[in-house]
């Protein structure tokens, strides 16, 4: 094999989509046998990154050179034979089958299509066994936890001879023990001559397990560095953020106010111990990495989730369904538009009246009428772009949809909104349009949460700031001119708070 | 970026391009049209006055049956205990109408109850079907077709019980045969088929023009979405599944009380041909999406081939496969028009 000094060199990478130039000119070379980390703010490309150099996407332009020949992948299974193979997320593990079944899954040796046993299986259970022997391979992987099942697509990334190994937040769902073993495992493959591209939210674990270290941001190569030259977690942040420009925010006059919404030591599976207050009229933002637990906390207030600990809503307590919360005056733009809030293969009219049909109706009887009014005084009032009130969703753009989204919660006349992501995938346009709408909201003396992973966001809209980190409430602040985006940053990546 | 937003803001109209919808139940019509046409260029008399009643009328049992399978259906949902419920029902309110220690037989001996009483008691049975298949659907969340099939059998088998797995049909009161035999004076059309009418129209309205309507559509198109919306989608199903097992209890009533008997194989099958009927009328079977009015084009079309298939004096193993392949046909023309037209 060719023995470049470097694994893989990215020159000139571009990647469009519709109005968006998702990596832009990227170039950086990746040494070999090293451990390489990709930071950067959500949107700032390392997904789409990944997903071209494992075939997911197919880039623009540019060119990549793996051992330094040019390199090319149309899916992850070609990458692999290639030499790069990935640990997603979502683990590819097949839960029913057992360990050793999952190690050769897609690498059978076959003989008129049945199966062939060969030395492979052995030599793979080999290997998985030097990486860790308490791994029985008959044992069933849906019987293994989060962080054996990652082992077992290493062991086999490496039993299919990788040169590289690509780990997308390995750590986001695993204990802290299991998270020194990942590091142990990766130590040792770098001394057998892999290289792991290491993605992270988490800026200590970049400082633990890395030897360079590159930051990405809005789609640009913004630097790439040897882990020792860095100068701490402040110069990391200032990477990933730049002089981010935050428009527009006037704080607003601290009028005596009522509490709307108050959280006590609010638990569940995934938050801990979380207390607030949200006023009339306030916008609060709930800022975090993926992860920290946004949408968990609005899915609690809502009632989707079970939770312990109290939520009191204009003072009596909110009972847990999502019925209940929109009678009582609450309504949730959930985090997938798609998925948990449109119904796409209704038309606008099928949408936007659906959360409070008591106003259209009489005695359970719609008034076809009031119907189609509703309908087109919200196309009008949220200017979606439609030429009917019988437009299918599914036929109208990702921001229009989120407008009907939004329609749909505001004609609910919830005196608490609660937007997950409310921006997430839609245009600068829309966004601005939508921004707009929550501060007239606010105006009007509704309460307004925000759960959002995007910092300007937060820093725009917002009267008051709560930042999440692994499921609890690590800080709270009021919005102002000196809100210090680095510190912020700090305690979301999980650094000490200093107050 | 915001002129050209703005540029693309017509004044929103409210006809203009028909509905999925209406584009389907039209086009279904349309495929009435031309096998009705065919069936009269080669049925000897299909076109009869007298025929083209009876395609409407001798399928009602089947079109009451199809109303409530048609909304579950558009939740996503089956119900394929439907043939059973019927005979249950039917079985029952002859029990409980049978004059009791008449007979040494024990088939023609029942509880000797009113007969009023007895078709609400049978009433019950056939809810309590339903309840079960809720039950099942909604809190243990088995998906509906397993558990329909199940509640299927089971309820047939208990309706095997209560006849020795034949029939019960003596010592019935006179009033037991009336409402299943009675007509409008001077004409064919039964009873039987203006509750088919009555149920149909308020079936319609029920579609069209009601919050718990509305809700139906919600779920089928988007359940999590439905819920998120506030919709309480384990209710809603929970009143649904109730309301088919409700018309094919009254089916049943009727039935028996047209035959004066309650046969445990009564209905064999009919769940499917409910099944068809609504898929004929364009219900997707993902949900969210159909009519009761397509449901009733359906039942025509099925009405039509079958009529015509008998008329053609074919073997009846020749009549099954000619109507199978027909309604097949059908249902192909009608997703490759409604995709077409989705582009």
């Amino acid at each position: 094999m060719n023995r470049t000094e470097n694994v893989l060199e990215i020159r000139d990478l571009v990647k469009d989509f519709p109005g968006v130039r998702a990596v832009d000119n990227v170039s950086f070379d990746i040494k070999r046998n090293s451990v390489h980390c990709l930071v950067g703010e959500n949107g700032a490309g390392k997904s789409t990154l990944i997903k071209i150099l494992t075939g997911a996407y197919a880039r623009t332009s540019g060119t990549i050179l793996l051992n330094g020949e040019e390199y090319d992948s149309h899916n992850p299974r070609e990458a692999r034979q290639k030499g790069i193979s990935t640990l997603f997320q979502e683990l590819n593990v097949v839960d029913q089958l057992t360990v050793a079944d999952n190690l050769t899954l897609g690498l059978e040796d076959t003989t008129l299509g049945f199966l062939r046993t060969t030395d492979k299986i052995s030599r793979m259970v080999s290997v998985m066994n030097s990486i860790e022997p308490s791994i029985h391979p008959r044992q069933q992987v849906s019987r293994l936890s989060v962080a054996k099942k990652q082992i077992v697509e290493i062991a086999k990334a490496v039993a299919s001879e990788s040169d590289v190994i690509i780990m997308d937040e390995p750590t986001a769902s695993i204990s802290e023990s299991e998270v020194e073993r990942l590091f142990a495992i990766i130590h040792r493959l770098r001394e057998q001559n892999v290289t792991v591209i290491y993605i992270s939210h988490r800026l200590d674990e970049i400082f633990e397990i890395g030897d360079y270290v590159t930051v990405l941001r809005d789609g640009k190569h913004i630097g790439t560095k040897p882990i020792s030259e860095v100068q701490g977690r402040a110069e990391l942040i200032r990477m990933m953020i730049g002089k981010t420009v935050f428009e527009e925010y006037t704080p607003k006059e601290d009028a005596a106010r009522e509490p709307l919404l108050q959280v006590r030591n609010l638990s569940n599976h995934k938050l801990q111990d979380i207390s607030f207050d949200v006023h009339t009229g306030e916008i609060a933002g709930f800022y975090g990495l993926v992860g920290a637990g946004k949408t968990e906390l609005a899915r609690a207030i809502y009632g989707i989730d079970r939770y312990e600990g109290e939520i009191l809503f204009k003072g009596s307590k909110l009972q847990p369904a999502p019925e209940k919360a929109i009678a009582a005056g609450i309504a949730l733009v959930p985090e997938e538009r798609r998925s948990q809030g449109l119904f796409t293969i209704l038309t606008i009219r099928g949408n936007v009246p659906v959360m409070n049909m008591g106003k259209i109706s009489r005695n359970g009887f719609i008034n076809p009428s009031a119907e189609r009014n509703v309908t087109l005084e919200y196309i009008d009032k949220l200017n979606i772009a439609t030429d009917s009130t019988e437009k299918e969703a599914s036929k109208l753009s990702g921001g229009n949809q989120q407008k009907v989204v939004l329609s749909k919660c505001l004609f609910a006349d919830a005196d608490l909104l609660m937007l997950d992501e409310p921006t997430r995938g839609i245009d600068v346009g829309a966004k601005s349009e939508i921004y707009g709408i929550i501060r007239q909201l606010s105006q009007e003396g509704k309460s307004i949460m925000i759960f959002s992973s995007e910092l300007p966001e937060i820093m725009n809209i917002c009267d008051s700031i709560y930042l999440l980190c692994d499921g609890s409430l690590r800080a709270t602040m009021r919005n102002s001119d000196d809100v210090d985006t680095e510190e912020i940053m700090h305690i979301v990546t999980g650094g000490e708070c200093e107050e | 970026m915001s002129v050209e937003t703005k540029q693309a803001v017509r004044q929103p109209s409210l006809g203009g391009r028909m509905s999925n919808e209406s584009f389907i139940s039209l086009f279904m019509v349309g495929v009435l049209l031309v096998l009705f046409g065919i069936a009269a260029v080669f049925v000897p008399n299909f076109y009869l006055p007298q025929n083209m009643l009876n395609l409407i009328t001798n399928n009602w049992y089947i079109i009451i049956l199809g109303i409530g399978v048609t909304f579950l259906l558009i939740t996503g949902n089956f119900d394929m205990s439907v043939g059973g419920v019927i005979a249950l029902t039917g079985v029952l309110s002859v029990y409980f109408c049978q004059a009791s220690n008449v007979s040494q037989n024990v088939l023609a001996n029942g509880l000797g109850l009113p007969y009023g009483v007895a078709v609400a008691l049978a009433l019950l049975g056939a809810l309590s079907i339903g309840a079960v298949n809720a039950f099942f659907v909604t809190r243990i969340k088995v998906p509906s077709i397993i558990v329909t099939l199940g509640t299927m059998m089971v309820a047939r088998g208990i309706a095997q019980v209560i006849t020795q797995g034949a029939q019960r049909n003596t010592s019935l009161p006179d009033v037991f045969g009336v409402v299943g035999t009675m007509a409008i004076p001077g004409t064919s059309i039964k009873i039987s088929v203006l509750v088919m009418i009555a149920l149909l129209v308020g079936a319609f309205i029920f579609e069209k023009r009601t919050v718990a309507g509305r809700r139906t559509y919600l779920i089928g198109a988007n359940k999590e979405a439905a819920r998120l919306s506030g919709v309480n989608v384990d209710r809603h199903l929970t009143m649904l599944f109730l309301l088919s097992a409700l018309l094919a209890g009254i089916t049943g009533i009727l039935l028996a009380s047209e035959y004066k008997a309650g046969v445990s194989n009564r209905a064999m099958g009919y769940e499917f041909d409910a099944l068809v009927v609504t898929l004929l009328g364009g219900v997707s079977i993902a949900g969210g999406f159909g009519s009761v009015l397509g449901m009733f084009v359906g039942a025509l079309i099925l009405s039509v081939v079958t009529t015509a298939a008998t008329g053609l004096l074919l073997q009846p193993g020749w009549q099954w496969t000619l109507k199978a392949v027909v309604t097949f046909c059908a249902i192909l023309a009608q997703r490759f028009a409604l995709d077409r037209r989705k582009g």
